[in-house]
């Protein structure tokens, strides 16, 4: 296995290390206090923000940032560029839609069942990918997750999967998701709290990871493989456990994107969606957990209001050349440098 | 299962054949797998549709090879020369991006519906061939893609620019130190390799239909071919390549549901029993 270079794109934030037991401490606690007062103010937005059309784009961007942050973390801690956590927010939506349609059961188990249909799948593509690193690990999860694309749209699987035309989501009037029932879980002022509650409790978890020893374990793996398995180190499980973290978290993105919309289309499952987060999760950076947060929600925005002659693709690639080619580290990365440029300019 | 089948795979193979050494050609010397190399597929496909609409389909298998040549050349003066000190992912990334775009663009200039190429009058009926009566058209592309595959694997063997990009391959820096123009050998690389899926994609174009999605339909089955057939080995996408093709193309007549993940199974075994690929030697 060669040891992958540190990129620019995957460098880790130049946080200054804590030197006390005591400073980590005052760290996390801030760290929550800011993770707690950015979940108590994102619960206002619907509020502020009365328009149906931008709300449901908010959810849309929150249930997105999910599966980014997972693809994130992974290159974040790991320098794993991951082009197959679609699988995991796909099998995790097909899941829910399976569980309430075909089987009856109520919404909110069915988000449950997803969750664990995608880890599920995480943990199987996890134990085949994680020796990999590099281009052979971007294939891999790409062509994994296109196998799982082209066995869901294939005829045979049509009772389950719906094929090619998708699988809309039904269940009985009187079950509920979390109190809401389907009529008020796609009205997305009031789907809005779980979604957000979902990504802020994610981000958190995924920070609080990063942050234990554990985190520096995998930070140990990224920057030289070999040396942590001369120390001693297991490295396979570590990698095999980040990788079903940041797939659960994808899953759960995907759980809640199909209760939200009540549709699941083949499309989330395809190349294009995988790509589509991956990019924007580049373009808004790595180096930072909100990073990949910025980049989807900008996308989204962009999805919205520059797809005019369904050009949106013409516009992504082109952002991705330009972030990769002048500013690596996306938009959080560049921000980052300049702040650290500034106050060292102060000093 | 019957001779038709066979030549069917055997077809679909020779352009996966032709593709695949583009790509593996590049991935070897640069080892960057070229996200856009579908794309050029495709821009050689629908270019190939213009010229043959105006001027004939032989002249359109001799044009588009040249233009896609010059596209190569681009690349690597405005992609891959100036960014080599990057990481690999990075520049696979920004390939990615050009895919991206190369895709839109197709359809801003040929539009979304589906189109058609005629191959030459005298290719359009079939043939009798082993006592099948087969389109003589994809005869026409396995004869053409066996040719070419030849002459490649013959410049590659014996040619001084061959000896050059086989030693570069294999270790690009070692390659520099020994005195060789490691740039002028990569510019010949990626003109050719993009070439090539120029060329790949005019052949096909009277054998399939052309739509914008038809490049990164193909991509993912070349990568994976490339990988399969072990990175900076050529011989072994080619092998690899026409496996596939055939294995495919016959699995889809006994079950089209196993056929669709034949290339995904393929790969999963093949990293997993050998990981530098069937012919390689150096892990991805």
């Amino acid at each position: 296995m060669t040891t992958t270079a540190p990129t620019d794109v995957v460098s880790p934030s130049a946080a200054a290390p804590e030197a006390s037991p005591r400073g980590r401490l005052k760290g996390t606690l801030v760290g929550l206090g800011i993770a707690v007062a950015t979940l108590l103010a994102g619960l206002a937005v619907p509020y502020v923000v009365t328009d149906t059309y931008r709300m449901s784009l908010l959810v849309e961007g929150t249930l997105l940032s999910l599966l980014a942050i997972g693809i994130g973390f992974l290159a974040r801690h790991l320098g794993l560029i991951s082009l197959g956590h679609g699988a995991f927010f796909g099998a995790a939506a097909y899941g829910v839609g399976i569980a309430t349609t075909n089987w009856g059961w109520s919404p909110t188990t069915a988000v449950g069942f997803g969750v664990v249909v995608g880890t599920g799948f995480a943990v199987v593509m996890g134990l085949l990918v994680v020796r990999s690193s590099g281009f052979g690990f971007l294939m891999l999860t790409l062509a994994l997750s296109q196998a799982l694309y082209a066995l869901s749209v294939q005829t045979s699987a049509r009772p389950l999967t719906g094929a090619h035309d998708g699988k809309l989501l039904s269940y009985d009037r009187d079950m509920t998701f979390l109190g809401l029932a389907q009529r008020d879980v796609m009205n997305p002022g009031l789907f809005w709290p779980m979604a957000w509650i979902a990504l802020t409790m994610c981000a958190t978890v995924l920070w609080l990871v990063g942050r234990s020893r554990f985190g520096t374990t995998l930070e140990g793996i990224r920057e030289n493989e070999e040396r942590m398995r001369f120390s001693g180190y297991d490295t396979f499980g570590p990698r095999l456990v980040a990788f079903v973290l940041s797939g659960a978290v994808a899953s759960l993105g995907g759980a809640l994107f199909a209760i939200n919309s009540g549709y699941v289309s083949p499309d989330i499952l395809g190349f294009t969606r995988a790509g589509d987060s991956l990019i924007a999760a580049l373009v808004g950076g790595f180096g930072l957990l909100v990073g990949p947060i910025v980049g989807t929600f900008l996308f989204v925005y962009a999805q919205a209001n520059f797809n005019f002659g369904g050009n949106l693709h013409l516009f992504t690639g082109m952002a991705l050349i330009l972030v990769l080619v002048f500013m690596p580290g996306g938009i959080t990365g560049s921000l980052q440098k300049l702040y650290h440029r500034l106050r060292r300019g102060r000093r | 299962m019957n001779a038709a089948q066979l030549l069917n795979g055997i077809a679909l193979g020779s352009l996966l054949m032709v593709l695949s050494s583009g790509l593996a050609m590049i991935y070897g010397l640069r080892g960057v797998a070229n996200f856009a190399h579908g794309a050029l597929y495709m821009s050689g496909a629908y270019i190939a549709y213009s010229v043959s609409d105006r001027a004939g389909f032989w002249l359109a298998l001799l044009v588009v090879p040249l233009a896609l040549a010059v596209v190569g050349v681009l690349l690597e003066l405005v992609f891959f020369r100036p960014l080599q000190h990057r990481s690999h992912i990075e520049l696979g990334l920004i390939t990615f991006g050009l895919a991206l775009m190369a895709e839109r663009l197709v359809v801003l200039i040929w539009g979304e519906r589906t189109l058609r190429v005629t191959p030459p009058e005298f290719l359009q009926g079939t043939s009798n061939f082993l006592g099948v009566e087969y389109p003589s058209y994809r005869l026409a592309i396995i004869a053409i893609a066996v040719v070419l595959a030849a002459a490649l694997v013959l410049w590659l063997r014996s040619t001084t620019t061959g000896l050059h990009i086989r030693a570069a391959s294999q270790d690009i820096e070692t390659a520099a130190i020994m005195g060789i123009n490691v740039d002028r050998v990569s510019l010949v690389v990626v003109a050719v390799g993009s070439a090539l899926a120029g060329f790949a994609g005019a052949l096909a174009a009277p054998y399939i239909a052309l739509d914008p999605g038809m490049g990164s339909a193909f991509l993912i089955t070349v990568l994976i071919i490339v990988v399969v057939g072990g990175i900076g080995s050529i011989g072994g996408a080619m092998i690899a390549g026409m496996g596939l093709g055939v294995i495919q193309s016959v699995t889809t007549v006994w079950s089209p549901s196993v056929a669709v993940v034949v290339p995904y199974l393929a790969l999963t075994i093949v990293l997993l029993w050998r990981p530098t690929g069937l012919a390689g030697k150096r892990v991805s």
